[in-house]
């Protein structure tokens, strides 16, 4: 008799063949490249004048110092924070407003989608679009009742909030199908014990439905902030770091030192913290995944 | 008729389903209002003169380079896709099905790979392609598209395969076929939903990507999402060109919607039951 899944000894050699190539892609496409942006975060190479020299952690230490660089982390972490609260109430609100308040609006669920599939320099460029005074049918639509919308872009909370907004709106679907996905695991059988015990809807939802969803929301809040630490097009089309440095989150910091301002080796320090950081949340988040599956 | 429960509760549920809906499309009918939009009549609210629009901005777009960038992105995004399908689906295969005490290790790279930000790549894969000539060529590309295609269809088509009963690859093994065999003929059509979506996922990653293609393209093999950024200049922004094109780079990605939707969820990170 052939034992259960997966333990034919005899096979397994053919599988970790078919494991190799990925592996050995892997080495290639990923480990070399991150084992060079440590090795040039140790080096003082810029690309002007490419001498090459060991310099220890002079990039880090001179982190500590650069004030551009705690600027772009307090960018960071208010686009990530505002983003993931946003995306995650809104989220919350379609999933559950699909599955419960207006049941028959399913075939809904996928218009709901159609903005997590459109590419974010469109996302950017259609949210620039609608950001820019002159041309935008939102101060239009003001106009005529005579108020005047101010420009969101010029203003420093102004233009966080405009990088918000369309990280909102092209992300919010992801976030709505996955919380979507953990409301069709809840079994109905609770809900419907509450309700004989004469519980109210909204005292099932915040005392029942909300407390079971608890580890997919963690779940899923933790994985948009690590997305969040990676804006890129949305700051380069639409604020393009501004006004001033503004909008100059950790990433693209990490990008004008590199391709602007040729300090490769200052580039990759910033780099290779901010892989630490995104390192230690992808941590919580393996975990919470797995707690999740387990559960 | 079933009857209607018109509490407030319920008018203040739909409003904000409403609400949501809104915020949604009006977003995406402006971008097609913007492309039909003459350049004269730009600047005026479309309330003002609806019946103002044109076919203009599809002859700019059609003389641009624009169309050139969209073959170069089918190249790269559908290269790339094609080559993380073929090493990566086998190696989910073995993560689903073989039997190892790494497997941990295997999620935890995987994850950690999804999660890192892409400027650690990019710096070291520019200055390695600038001494090997790989800046602006479609391999440089598609190999870069790697780090993130890959780990995404080999954590995809783990969890597709996984679903597959065991009883079928070991009835296959039985009947005296390879592990690659049974692979191909067994396995992949009984989970060809699961490994459609992770294709079309894979391409949509590398169809959407700006970061990469902004550092490593020059001229010869710009691609679309960045080619879009040739309508904004100093002197002037080509909104009925930008919008048009933005609109024609969304539309390869629609199938998503159509049919992967229900996997985005799987194979993007969360296992998520359901």
């Amino acid at each position: 008799m052939l034992p259960s899944a997966g333990v034919q000894p005899q096979f397994n050699r053919a599988y970790r063949m078919m494991l190799f190539p990925a592996v050995f892609a892997v080495g290639i496409f990923a480990i070399i490249p991150l084992l060079g942006m440590l090795g040039l975060s140790f080096t003082d190479f810029h690309l002007i004048k490419p001498w090459d020299r060991d310099i220890g952690l002079h990039n880090f230490e001179r982190l500590i110092g650069d004030r551009r660089f705690r600027n772009s982390i307090s960018v960071m972490m208010m686009l990530s924070v505002f983003g993931v609260v946003a995306q995650v109430t809104l989220g919350l609100a379609i999933a559950v407003g699909l599955e419960k308040i207006v049941p028959r609006w399913r075939f809904a669920r996928g218009m709901f989608v159609v903005p997590f599939v459109v590419p974010h320099v469109a996302v950017a460029l259609i949210w620039l679009s609608l950001f820019t005074p002159t041309l935008s049918p939102i101060n239009a639509f003001f106009d005529i009742f005579a108020i005047t919308v101010p420009p969101l872009l010029t203003s420093q909370y102004g233009a966080i909030a405009a990088i918000v907004i369309a990280d909102t709106w092209a992300s919010t679907p992801f976030v709505m199908l996955l919380i979507l996905a953990a409301l069709q695991g809840i079994s109905s059988d609770l809900d419907e014990a509450a309700s004989i015990d004469g519980a109210s809807k909204m005292q099932i939802f915040w005392r029942i439905t909300l407390p079971l969803l608890k580890p997919a929301l963690l779940m899923v809040a933790l994985f948009r902030f690590i997305e969040t630490l990676k804006h890129f097009p949305l700051i380069f089309v639409m604020t393009n770091g501004g006004p001033g440095r503004a909008t100059q989150a950790t990433n693209y910091y990490a990008y004008i030192q590199t391709f602007q301002s040729s300090n490769v080796s200052y580039g990759a320090a910033i780099a290779v913290f901010l892989f630490l950081f995104a390192g230690i949340i992808s941590f919580y988040v393996a975990r919470a995944n797995a707690r999740l599956t387990d559960a | 008729m079933p009857k209607r429960d018109m509490s407030f509760k319920k008018i203040a549920g739909v409003t904000m389903m409403l609400a949501c809906l809104a915020f949604t499309f009006l977003p995406i009918i402006w971008s097609f209002i913007l492309s039909f939009r003459p350049t004269t009549h730009l600047f005026e609210p479309i309330w003002q003169s609806p019946t103002q629009l044109t076919w203009d901005n599809f002859q700019t777009l059609a003389r641009s380079d624009f169309p050139f960038a969209l073959f170069n992105s089918v190249v790269t995004a559908g290269g790339s896709t094609i080559l993380a399908m073929i090493i990566g689906v086998p190696a989910g295969f073995a993560l689903a099905k073989g039997r190892s005490q790494r497997k941990f290790i295997a999620s935890w790279a995987l994850l950690l790979l999804r999660m890192a930000p892409p400027v650690g790549f990019v710096i070291p894969l520019f200055l390695i392609y600038l001494n090997i000539g790989l800046l602006d060529t479609w391999i440089g590309l598609i190999a870069a598209y790697m780090v993130l295609t890959l780990p995404m269809v080999v954590w995809s088509s783990w969890t597709s395969l996984s679903q597959i009963p065991d009883e079928l690859i070991e009835a296959s093994l039985l009947d005296g076929a390879s592990l690659f065999q049974t692979l191909v003929k067994v396995v992949l059509p009984a989970a060809r939903p699961g490994i459609v979506a992770t294709a079309v996922l894979a391409f949509l990653i590398a169809w959407n990507d700006f970061f990469f293609a902004l550092v490593i393209t020059r001229s010869d093999t710009v691609t679309a999402p960045v080619a879009i950024m040739n309508f904004v200049s100093y002197a002037s922004v080509d909104w009925g060109s930008i919008a048009l094109a933005s609109i024609v780079l969304t539309l390869p990605t629609v199938p998503v919607i159509i049919f992967a939707n229900k996997y985005i969820v799987q194979s993007m990170g969360g296992a998520v039951k359901g």
